[in-house]
């Protein structure tokens, strides 16, 4: 301030008393610009006034005008459902803003508006990008083929059955998937080309050849329900997705008897005490991280738990640096901890009344002698108990527990008591004025006597001992011995699990046998603090001291702790573990089913709101019941082959307490028992045709299902998966929309491109060697190439997937059509609307399923006619399937029962002919067998009428009189009418149905909106919150925040479990062999020691193609989410790109780059025996060592050179991943352990990989 | 006199200095948006922070110089008292001065756009034809000056150089003037002149943006709406004119 001081005191005192300029210069300059221009100059000399001369205004006014503006949102898989205005000027569409009209939250919580995030900003980039498919196209050799032939032939059909038929033909075509070469084709003759393949493959190899993939209808729900209700018409398999993704979370299914169900991001704000698991909410929920900022004003403390330094740890309070995989260990310290000090050390009352009430702890297990000891056994049931006799149904599916005198009595609400009429009212939670003893040792008259029990261990180094040979791939295990204590019922030894769970989490109890800890710094024996510091690194004290407080909170603020866990949790081979050490901290501190509390599992946007009138519409169940739907991971590992370079053993994930079931098996023989017991689908299904097998039965005079056993036990039919490589068996044509299974979500991408397709590709694996084979399947010397015939995409964009279709169909994008969005991060249903039409020759895929329908139907006419098709179904969850195996004991050499000990054999009618009218008219089924979701049926007649006459009635052909579906808007209203979230009318009337099966006051809670119904108009004018159903477990009844199991919780409602607890305890004889009774450590496979890849961290050399004289390091390899795009979506986004570093990247360690001398943005190429990916490194101090990431669903479209190991082209993330099976996922018809669709499954899980990096040439070729 | 004298030093003069005026007007009529200096600060802006001044202080005293030897007529001069030896010392003097400036900013300037890649990305065509030119007509200029002013006995081009360009603004062309003049005089004169014809289509219209007016406008500029044509400043449409309610209409 030098002109305040000395000489220049005029200045100063001028600067101090009046506004000024810069000075005396700049004033007597502005003063002579008085002169020199029009305009009024102000005393102060800062403004100027002018008249007029606002022309300018005009170009930025007209800027930010538009024709009109448009509700829709983004169809993809972010769970975020953000309703967005889209711009229209001159018919194009400019941009779009953050709509700001949802629903208030109410006034003590911060608001969802506005929603959205910079991926969904740049959407509209797309409408008119480069990699848009606006023609449909089809390969050029394929055209050629298909045109020559059927000028010859004359006919579509046997023009395909020739071209696929010759061996020469076919190598021709799939040989060139990927290589380019697409060419534009007329609508009619792609459409003709898809449907002669349909037909080709329905008449010649049965309709479960065909295949559809389409994954997360809530994402947009007709779209994904016509093309799925084309595939159920027709026959065809629908493959699941949210197990194939790993965002299944398996312990929901174990634990809750449920598929996922979490509370909407709103209900952050309820919570007090928040942990973030894996889970980095503001990069992957952006739209909704800001309630977890908000809470943090209200005093709620947060704490990341995760390997790198990950975005949300900014806004932590605390971070938990794990290493990798390893967090169930942590998880299990934390239970520790409060088992210790809040169940035993002091009986928290609200805890233990939880305990007894809600979770499985009361319950009796059986004790089975092992040793000098004892190993936990089965839940003990009514059938054990004197007194019961054989007129007690469902005595073996009725557990039991002790009162408070120690007298034992079956509660209310297992299993047992849901499905018989003669326990009508029993299923729930009431229990009815007991006190069930939570140990043994409360009993009153307890004597002291305890035993002492094996528990299995997975923590332990491989020791010289286990490195013999023949055993060198055995994974490495351990026992550790504990005590219970124990009482004599029924003649039978049995203690509870609550007793078990102290025992495994190794919380000692004075006067107990066995090995326990000296105290939390005791590392020598697994459970506690110090002993998880070990695995995870993360100190003692801390894991310690975040559980006390999670408990605390929990105590005190009556169950609001939350943990918001995630991919980076759920991906590993053994996440069930690892989550249900999670759970088992919600649950025991008892936060679930409390607003604000609880686990907050979002991964996937899986949360169909509308879920009844959604599955009617999709499955076609209005027409045909069932529909084929398959586990998609048992899918593709048989269809791309990926099980002959497997030959994972069984028996080295097996507990060293097994009886040694899995002994000389492979996870494959695993699925294949799994498909032959109907535990899991199992399609294609068998050797023959499923028309055929109708027809064979009728000609030998025999009934159909009787048949088909018959040839079973004469060994003259085979199930299709015990010989995956027989032509006979191949998936024929796979169906892509909404979906790029080759640039997302496809593990073992190399395999896919291999085996199924007949692709170049860089598998670097050699297949399994004779004595790692599979047992029960068939092996073929040389594997099959392209097995599909036929591979078609509908996208409108290029991706990884489309470059490999045969056929290319360009659908409308998401702000060109009519269809609904619902999330489990919001409870709102809104609306996709068109801002424009599809442009070029888009189509929406309502109107592309709907053409194909035409042509396949026409081609029926001749090709194909009415025909009896024989489905093949699993044992299913929520009906009396589930009580197919009672005790989940195994049993060997069954008779073959239908529906019992095999899948149920359900004969159906396919009016091929007719299929197109089907697909656009509501069939007479709904009404007349009722809707039946989660074990609740609901009867819509009234619903049916009224869509008769809101859509109207078709006029003729074979579907005449039906309501119409001849609109997308048709199936909205289809949708919204039929669901117990939308219309008040069907959610009481499903709560009234589960009144008189529980006994218990539910229907209140959708009473009051009984009267209201949503239709498209009312969701088209904005987001309108759902109401409550019995589709669901939690309530918003009177504008609450929803949150899982709450209806549960304060209604007594039983889960869909075993005992209608939360179960802590599993004892399924799978189960029990895998020694995952209880929550337990596992570590992240050793793929080392499994399938000889390279030690983490270790610099050896590889001797992969290219890498000598390079120096190489083994790491972990993750493939998180990426903070640029949503899956494979906007990762080639201009926009995004730019804002990104743009194409492939690795993150790693400043550590790991030096070790093989990489710099920041220097290209790298990592290879496993899956394939190789090249990237360029992102050498970052938030990546710990030994470690790195590649964000996930990178497509081969953006940037990616030849790599120099393969000397291909290529590589995604997935090149370096695989499908592993798990055996406890493929575990079937035992109470929650039963499948259905989405629900159970095993996982597509990939976190398990090691990869090798070196640094590559810096000069790459495209 | 040939055609080529003609063709050189009066149809390509006016052709230019039409091309220079219409299509100024034109370019500011149809791409008010491309007017502009394109400037690559944001780019690199350690060279451009010495050879953007030293360039631009160069240059505008070379005009300056230009306007004085070119426009004034020499008795004029004379009669202020400024004598041909006096003229000269400024000129050769002053003028070195000025061109060694322009001429290292220029060489900067270029270094900077070849060599720094991001500039080199935003740099479009027509930027590089203009560089050529520019460059060229104050190489060439700055050559006749050392070779004819300072080694040489020195030319008086406002005896020929001077009085032709004025009898191209008095309408009264005289390629004679020019037909004797030094080569690189010559030179630099057709370059300039074509430099003048590119300049409407080129980054050089920004010298008629020059930022002159902020020195002496206060910083806040208010605007009234030019005529009450309801919301916004845009005149309606054709076709699309409001139409007067039937009250008003009746109270004419």
């Amino acid at each position: 301030m030098k002109t305040r001081t000395g000489t220049n005191t005029r200045i100063s005192k001028s600067i101090s008393t009046k506004p000024g300029t810069d000075g005396p210069v700049a004033d007597s300059l502005l003063k002579l610009g008085r002169f020199l221009r029009r305009g009024e100059t102000s005393e102060d000399l800062r403004s100027v006034f002018k008249d007029g001369g606002r022309g300018a205004d005009t170009f930025y006014r007209d800027r930010w005008t538009h024709d009109k503006e448009v509700r829709s949102t983004h169809g993809v898989n972010c769970t975020g459902s953000c309703s967005w205005k889209v711009y229209v000027k001159d018919g194009i569409i400019t941009w779009e803003t953050q709509q700001t009209d949802y629903p208030s939250v109410g006034p003590d919580s911060p608001e969802y508006e506005p929603r959205g995030c910079p991926r969904g900003a740049a959407f509209s980039w797309y409408t008119y990008s480069p990699t848009r498919v606006r023609y449909p196209y089809v390969r050029g050799v394929l055209l050629n083929l298909y045109r020559e032939a059927k000028a010859r032939l004359g006919d579509p059909v046997l023009a395909w059955a020739e071209i696929t038929g010759n061996p020469e033909t076919a190598r021709q075509y799939k040989s060139a998937r990927g290589q380019g070469g697409l060419v534009r084709a007329s609508w009619d003759e792609a459409a003709e080309i898809v449907a002669a393949a349909h037909v080709h493959t329905i008449k010649t190899f049965g309709p479960d050849r065909v295949v559809g993939f389409s994954p997360i209808p809530a994402m947009s729900i007709v779209s994904q329900g016509v093309g799925n209700r084309f595939i159920s018409l027709l026959g065809g398999t629908m493959l699941s997705f949210y197990d194939w993704y790993a965002d299944l979370p398996v312990a929901s299914p174990q634990v809750f008897g449920d598929q996922t169900d979490v509370p909407e991001s709103a209900d952050w704000w309820n919570s007090s005490y928040l942990m973030m698991w894996g889970s980095n909410v503001p990069v992957t929920r952006t739209p909704d991280a800001h309630f977890m900022v908000e809470a943090r004003y209200r005093g709620q403390k947060v704490v990341t738990v995760s390997p790198d330094y990950a975005d949300n740890s900014k806004f932590a309070d605390e971070w938990l640096a794990v290493h990798p995989g390893t967090d169930g260990a942590l998880a299990l310290a934390m239970g520790h901890v409060v088992l210790k000090e809040f169940l035993v050390d002091r009986r928290t009352p609200r805890f233990v009344e939880y305990m007894k009430k809600f979770s499985d702890s009361s319950y009796l297990i059986a004790l089975t002698p092992r040793q000098d000891a004892w190993v936990p056994g089965k839940f003990l049931t009514a059938d054990a108990l004197p007194g019961t006799d054989a007129s007690v149904s469902s005595a073996a599916f009725k557990t039991v527990m002790l009162d408070e005198n120690g007298e034992p009595f079956v509660p209310n609400g297992s299993i047992g008591h849901r499905f018989s009429e003669a326990d009508n009212g029993k299923w729930n939670l009431d229990l009815e004025g007991r006190d069930p003893l939570l140990s043994i040792a409360d009993a009153p008259d307890y004597d002291g006597h305890s035993v002492a029990i094996d528990l299995p261990r997975f923590d332990v180094t491989p020791d010289a001992e286990h490195d013999t040979a023949g055993q060198q791939h055995a994974g490495a295990a351990g026992i550790v011995r504990r005590g219970v204590p124990v009482r004599v019922v029924a003649g039978v030894l049995v203690t509870t699990v609550f007793d078990l769970l102290l025992a495994q989490y190794g919380v000692g109890r004075p006067g107990l046998p066995g090995v326990w800890p000296t105290g939390y710094d005791d590392a020598s024996t697994p459970g506690t603090p110090a002993w998880q510091e070990e695995i995870t690194s993360v100190p003692w004290q801390a894991a310690a001291r975040i559980g006390r407080e999670f408990a605390q909170n929990a105590e005190d603020s009556q169950g609001r702790s939350m943990i918001l866990m995630g991919a980076g949790t759920n991906h590993w081979f053994h996440s069930d573990t690892i989550y249900r050490a999670f759970l088992a901290l919600t649950t025991m501190t008892g936060c679930q089913g409390v607003n604000g509390g609880g686990w907050a599992h979002y991964v996937g946007q899986e949360k169909v709101r509308p879920l009844t009138g959604y599955g009617q519409y999709a499955f076609g169940l209005d027409w045909v019941r069932p529909p084929r739907q398959m586990i998609g991971t048992g899918f593709f590992y048989l269809a791309t082959d990926q099980w002959r370079y497997d030959g994972l053993s069984a028996d080295t994930l097996a507990s060293p307490l097994g009886s040694g079931t899995f002994a000389d098996r492979t996870t494959a023989d695993c699925l294949v028992e799994s498909a032959k017991r109907g535990w899991m689908p199992s399609y294609p299904t068998f050797n023959r045709s499923s028309l055929d097998l109708v027809d064979d039965a009728a000609a030998a005079g025999r009934e159909p299902a009787e048949y088909v056993v018959d040839s079973l036990r004469d060994g003259s039919l085979e199930f299709s998966c015990e010989d995956p490589d027989a032509p006979e068996n191949f998936p024929r044509v796979l169906v892509v929309w909404r979906a790029n299974v080759l640039g997302s979500s496809g593990k073992g991408n190399e395999y896919f491109l291999k085996h199924l397709l007949g692709a170049p590709s860089a598998v670097r694996a050699v297949e399994s060697m004779p004595a790692r084979r599979p047992k029960t399947m068939k092996w073929h010397e040389s594997a099959p190439e392209g097995k599909l015939d036929l591979m078609v995409t509908s996208d409108f964009r290029m991706t990884s997937t489309t470059i490999y279709s045969d056929v290319v169909l360009p659908p409308a994008t998401w702000y060109e059509k009519n269809d609904l969005s619902t999330t489990d991060m919001h409870p709102f249903i809104h609306s996709f609307n068109p801002a424009i039409a599809p442009p070029w020759q888009a189509k929406t895929d309502f109107d592309i399923f709907h053409v194909l329908a035409a042509k396949i139907s026409e081609m029926s006419q001749t090709h194909l006619g009415v025909r009896k098709d024989l489905v093949a179904a699993p044992l299913q969850h929520d009906t009396p399937d589930a009580m197919a195996t009672p005790h989940g004991t195994v049993l060997n050499d069954q008779p073959l029962i239908p529906g019992v000990t095999m899948p149920r054999l359900v004969v159906v009618e396919r009016d091929y002919p007719a299929f197109a009218a089907q697909l656009g008219a509501l069939g007479p089924l709904t009404a007349a067998e009722g809707m039946v979701t989660k074990g609740v049926k609901f009867n819509p007649d009234v619903e049916v009428d009224y869509l008769g006459k809101k859509n109207g009635l078709v006029a003729s052909g074979p579907a005449a009189g039906r309501p119409r579906l001849s609109t997308a808007i048709h199936a909205c209203e289809m949708v919204l009418a039929l669901s117990g979230t939308t219309n008040g009318r069907l959610g009481t009337q499903g709560f009234r149905q589960l009144e008189e099966r529980t006994g218990v006051k539910l229907a209140h809670l959708a009473s009051d909106n009984e009267g209201r119904r949503f239709s498209y108009p009312d969701v088209q004018g904005a987001p309108v919150p759902v109401l409550t159903s019995p589709e669901w477990s939690g309530s918003e009844h009177g504008g609450r925040r929803y949150s899982a199991f709450t209806i549960n919780v304060e209604h007594l409602k039983p889960w869909h479990t075993l005992t209608g607890r939360q179960h802590f305890y599993l004892d399924h004889d799978w189960m029990i062999e895998l020694g995952e009774q209880l929550p337990i450590f596992r570590p992240p496979l050793d793929m080392h020691r499994l399938f000889d890849d390279s030690i983490v961290g270790a610099t050896t050399a590889s001797g992969a193609t290219g890498s000598a004289g390079h120096a190489e390091v083994a790491v972990r390899y993750l493939t998180p989410h990426s903070k640029w795009s949503i899956h494979s979506e906007y990762q080639d986004n201009l926009l995004m790109l730019s804002l990104s570093r743009g194409g492939p990247t690795i993150w790693m360690s400043p550590q790991d780059a030096d070790k093989i001398g990489v710099r920041d943005n220097e290209w790298i190429e990592s290879y496993n025996r899956n394939g190789v990916v090249v990237a360029r490194a992102i050498v970052s101090h938030r990546m710990p060592e030994g470690t790195v990431y590649m964000y996930h669903a990178k497509d081969r479209t953006i940037n990616v050179p030849v790599a120099e190991t393969s000397g291909m082209r290529g590589g995604t993330n997935n090149s370096l991943t695989r499908i592993l099976l798990k055996p406890s996922h493929l575990i079937g018809g035992y109470a929650q352990l039963s499948f259905a669709f989405n629900y159970l499954g095993p996982t597509g899980n990939q976190r398990d990989e090691v990869t090798v990096i070196r640094r590559r040439s810096q000069k790459v070729d495209y | 006199m040939t055609a080529w004298d003609y063709l050189l030093w009066v149809a390509f003069p006016y052709a230019a200095s039409g091309v220079f005026v219409v299509g100024h007007l034109l370019r500011f009529r149809y791409d008010q948006f491309g007017w502009t200096s394109r400037s690559s600060q944001t780019y690199e802006n350690r060279l451009l922070r010495w050879g953007s001044p030293m360039f631009h202080y160069g240059i505008l005293m070379v005009i300056g110089g230009h306007v004085v030897g070119l426009f004034i007529p020499k008795p004029w001069l004379e009669f202020f008292g400024v004598t041909e030896h006096m003229y000269h010392l400024g000129a050769t003097w002053l003028g070195s001065f000025a061109a060694v400036l322009t001429v290292a900013g220029l060489a900067i300037l270029i270094y900077r756009r070849r060599l720094t890649k991001r500039v080199l990305l935003v740099t479009t065509v027509m930027d590089k034809v203009m560089y050529v030119f520019l460059a060229s007509t104050i190489t060439f200029g700055t050559t006749a000056t050392v070779l004819y002013q300072i080694f040489g006995g020195g030319y008086d081009y406002r005896g020929s150089i001077s009085p032709w360009i004025r009898s191209l603004y008095s309408l009264q062309p005289d390629p004679s003037l020019m037909s004797d003049v030094p080569f690189f005089f010559q030179l630099h004169v057709l370059t300039a002149t074509a430099l003048f014809l590119l300049w409407p289509f080129t980054r050089l219209v920004h010298v008629f943006s020059a930022p002159l007016g902020y020195l002496v406008r206060p910083y806040v500029v208010y605007r009234s709406r030019d005529a009450p044509r309801g919301a916004g400043s845009r005149p309606p449409r054709r076709g699309w004119e409001k139409s007067e309610r039937p009250l008003e209409r009746s109270r004419k």
